[in-house]
């Protein structure tokens, strides 16, 4: 039960009854007459069950894209004025969700609530409270009902502006004769004339002989290769960090997410380039797992299977993983594995590993890079900086043995054969891109 | 582009439907106003006061059932109830007036009533306070007198007051006032009734109440005091006839209904609270993910370094670093030894190359307190920016 203002207005003009009547008994008279009308009103207030409520489907939005949801209320009976509230988890930003509606008996009304997911995954809806007003407005019964419903907020894909420019250099690839490498990597495409400026090695003799120009072979590039993405969803991908240098890190985002950016952005680029996608994401179990070729819009189909992935706090057990690439099929691809450059992580559990995948595929480590870490170890290095405090320089000891041993883990894995990326969050997507351009110009998928 | 539709679900407001919502408000206000009137109309002819002793008052302190019996025994009783009403009211020598709420009475109303009442045959005055009693005699003191010592008090006065006979009365009250000097119903040197200057002032104004009037013989006192002559006035004074030097108390200024309106406003507080109070739905909750700064482990080992004042750890990792950003910025090798670093950093800034060791060895002491290491964070800084800029 609830009460109306118009309950405390009414008690309010018993002033006017009190200096009429100067008595403690007009008070008490005066109390009991609005109870009464309280209890009368009370015992006329329909039901809120009377109201029947239904959702339909929100459907999947991009992450920062609004959304809404429509209730469908019904009124069963009699005449209700209602009023309902559509309760949404609150990173849905579902804002306008209360509504004051009059419901004839019979008649059905559609409640839309605007929504604005600032989350990815699935917001749910909390449930909606219905407020059914007695005749005088005095009273109202109130109840919450679970009408259950969901809205998908998809990963937002922000590096999909950086697409057209890398299409338009995988454009330049297709075609041109292929100046540096030839043989394994590169395929036949056709021949022509030999214009000036093509390389003379490509001229092909014995079709030159049997015309009255000079002819080259022209190469494409090579097409249907397989591209694995592995998603590392453990501990350390939970970690937030600055979009760039020089950005708040409040601003940031997790690791896990720049790296679902840079995924989304190379599985775009690749699938274009006719090569096969396989994804897998997982920490100390394989969260999702798809094969992706033959799908029409492979980001789309990507957008989908990251949605419900959120940071564990556990450590990745490589040996899972690795056994989940090797599953897709033995013939050599190029695995991005997007995990953090964390020595301690990579060297506990993925160094083991390493070596069965280097051995049949071609390994790419996509790491987020923070660069807080680099603020914190170039302490004062801008002229005329504040004298850092002792704290500051011990953090700074602290920052300078950990990118230290970053370097370390770094060398190592080239060492090993492994191609690493290291960028800040922002660059990630397009330096993840531009390597597996430059992999695919040279043919060494 | 398409227009904006309404939903079609919507009825759309029809004039019936308008008509029918302000019906309901038209019902709700007329509601109120019936509400009113018929509680300010049934009171009307039964007007209730509640001052102490007063005619209209039926409640214990009250005296109407006084009023009543003298009414039934032939006595015409009159009630004034401000100075206009009193002064048009009939007072000649067949007419007793009495005076009960009479701290309400200021100087210049006690002198309008004493002017206008001269001829009666006499002016009862109800448990007149210290002021007003000042203002009659300045020499007259009055004594609170409460009622535990004995019961009842006896008249003891064989003249009488103002020629009515209370020899052989007894009257029992709960508190009552005595004033100094002779009178009826002494206590020690002072007494409950007497008369100073033509008016009786009765201390013992509780005798005339409803809730006591029973006890011993206050019932007689009261019908004699009052019951005398044919005609009784009684004058309830005003406080807002007194003109405006004169001295009142706060309470006398502040109307009457701030008592209770304050009772109605508390009540709306409450109700105002209830309404306020009352959310609509439960709060929602959200199922937060697992996010940290990326730096955390970082900067929490930096203060796990100062607190275990591991200063040569911290200073060897400062001077790694500016080694290995030297060694990057002269194109030396990545992994080349210490020594060769000085001595091209030596070379590059024209430096000796012992105070370029100083601050790049490893080997050399490790800073002795804070403050030094402070200094040594800052000279490899201004190292690394030389080397960079030049």
């Amino acid at each position: 039960m609830a009460i109306s203002g118009r309950v405390p207005l009414l008690l309010l003009l018993g002033l006017v009854a009190v200096v009429l009547r100067p008595q403690a008994g007009t008070v008490w008279m005066w109390l009991l007459g609005v109870l009464a009308l309280v209890t009368l009103d009370r015992l006329l207030t329909p039901s809120p069950a009377l109201a029947s409520i239904s959702r339909r489907p929100a459907g999947s939005v991009r992450l920062g894209d609004p959304a809404s949801s429509e209730l469908v209320v019904a009124a069963t009976g009699r005449t209700l004025h209602l009023h309902v509230r559509d309760a949404w988890q609150p990173s849905a930003g579902a804002r306008d969700n209360r509504f004051r509606l009059r419901l004839a008996a019979g008649d059905q009304r559609r409640l839309t609530t605007p929504l604005l997911p600032r989350r990815r995954g699935d917001l749910r809806a909390d449930g909606v409270t219905v407020r059914s007003w007695g005749p005088l407005g005095l009273v109202a019964r109130q109840r919450t009902y679970a009408v259950p419903g969901s809205v998908r907020a998809l990963p937002p894909f922000d590096s999909r502006k950086h697409l057209p420019s890398r299409l338009a250099r995988l454009r330049d690839l297709d075609g041109r004769a292929a100046v540096r490498v030839r043989g394994q990597g590169t395929e036949f495409d056709s021949l022509r004339e030999y214009v000036r400026g093509d390389d003379v090695r490509s001229i092909d003799w014995r079709a030159s002989a049997r015309n009255t120009h000079v002819v080259v072979r022209t190469w494409q590039p090579e097409r249907d290769r397989r591209v694995v993405l592995v998603l590392d969803t453990s501990r350390t991908s939970a970690g937030r960090v600055a979009r760039a240098a020089g950005e708040a890190e409040t601003d940031g985002m997790p690791r896990l997410d720049a790296a679902m950016d840079s995924a989304l952005l190379l599985a775009a680029l690749a699938s274009r380039a006719g090569d096969r996608i396989d994804f897998v994401a997982g920490d100390r179990r394989v969260r999702a797992r798809q094969r992706l070729h033959g799908a029409r819009d492979v980001a789309a189909r990507l957008q989908e299977q990251m949605t419900d992935l959120d940071p564990v706090l556990a450590e990745a057990d490589w040996d899972l993983l690795a056994g989940a690439v090797q599953g897709f099929g033995r013939q050599r691809a190029l695995v991005v594995l997007l995990t953090a450059l964390e020595p301690s992580a990579i060297a506990d559990g993925l160094l083991p590993v390493l070596p069965v995948l280097t051995r049949h595929h071609r390994v790419v480590i996509a790491s987020v890079r923070d660069p807080e870490l680099s603020r914190m170890a170039a302490l004062g290095d801008e002229v005329g900086a504040a004298a850092p405090t002792a704290d500051e320089v011990y953090a700074a000891a602290a920052a300078s043995h950990e990118l230290h041993r970053r370097e370390r883990t770094r060398a190592m894995l080239v060492r090993l054969g492994v191609d690493v990326v290291d960028a800040d969050a922002g660059e990630l997507p397009p330096a993840l891109a531009d390597h597996y351009l430059a992999l695919k110009a040279q043919g060494l998928l | 582009m398409t227009p904006p539709t309404s939903p079609p679900t919507t009825p759309a407001t029809t004039p019936a439907t308008r008509w029918r919502l302000s019906r309901t408000r038209v019902v709700v206000v007329a509601g109120i106003v019936l509400a009113l009137v018929v509680a300010v109309w049934t009171t009307r002819g039964a007007e209730e006061y509640p001052g102490v002793a007063d005619p209209r008052n039926p409640g214990p302190e009250g005296a109407q059932a006084l009023a009543r019996v003298l009414d039934d025994q032939g006595v015409d009783v009159t009630i004034a109830r401000s100075a206009d009403a009193f002064e048009e009211a009939q007072v000649d020598g067949a007419t007793t007036v009495v005076v009960s709420g009479t701290d309400q009475l200021a100087a210049s109303t006690l002198e309008r009533m004493r002017r206008h009442a001269a001829g009666a045959a006499r002016i009862v005055l109800v448990e007149p306070d210290y002021a007003l009693v000042q203002e009659i005699d300045p020499g007259l003191g009055q004594l609170g007198v409460s009622a535990d010592e004995d019961d009842a008090v006896r008249a003891h006065c064989p003249d009488g007051v103002a020629g009515v006979d209370l020899d052989g009365l007894r009257i029992e009250v709960d508190s009552a006032t005595s004033y100094n000097g002779e009178g009826c119903f002494p206590r020690g040197e002072r007494a409950l009734v007497r008369t100073v200057g033509g008016l009786v002032l009765l201390g013992a104004g509780q005798a005339l109440t409803n809730d006591q009037i029973t006890r011993a013989d206050n019932a007689a006192l009261g019908l004699r005091l009052l019951g005398q002559d044919p005609r009784l006035v009684w004058y309830v004074p005003d406080a807002t006839d007194a003109v405006s030097d004169d001295a009142v108390t706060i309470g006398t200024l502040l109307p009457d209904w701030i008592g209770p309106a304050l009772w109605i406003l508390a009540l709306a507080g409450i109700a105002l609270l209830l309404w306020r109070v009352r959310r609509l739905g439960p709060l929602s909750t959200e199922p937060l993910p697992v996010v940290v700064r990326a730096v955390e482990t970082a900067s929490s080992r930096g203060r796990m370094y100062r607190r275990s004042g591991d200063r040569a750890h911290a200073a060897r990792a400062l001077r790694g670093a500016a080694r290995s950003d030297i060694a990057r910025r002269l194109r030396l090798d990545r992994g080349a030894p210490t020594q060769v670093v000085v001595e091209a950093a030596a070379r590059h800034l024209g430096a000796p190359a012992e105070t370029v060791a100083a601050l790049l060895d490893d080997h050399r002491m490790p800073p002795a307190t804070d403050q030094d290491l402070v200094r040594l964070a800052q000279d490899l800084a201004r190292l690394r920016r030389e080397v960079r800029r030049s």
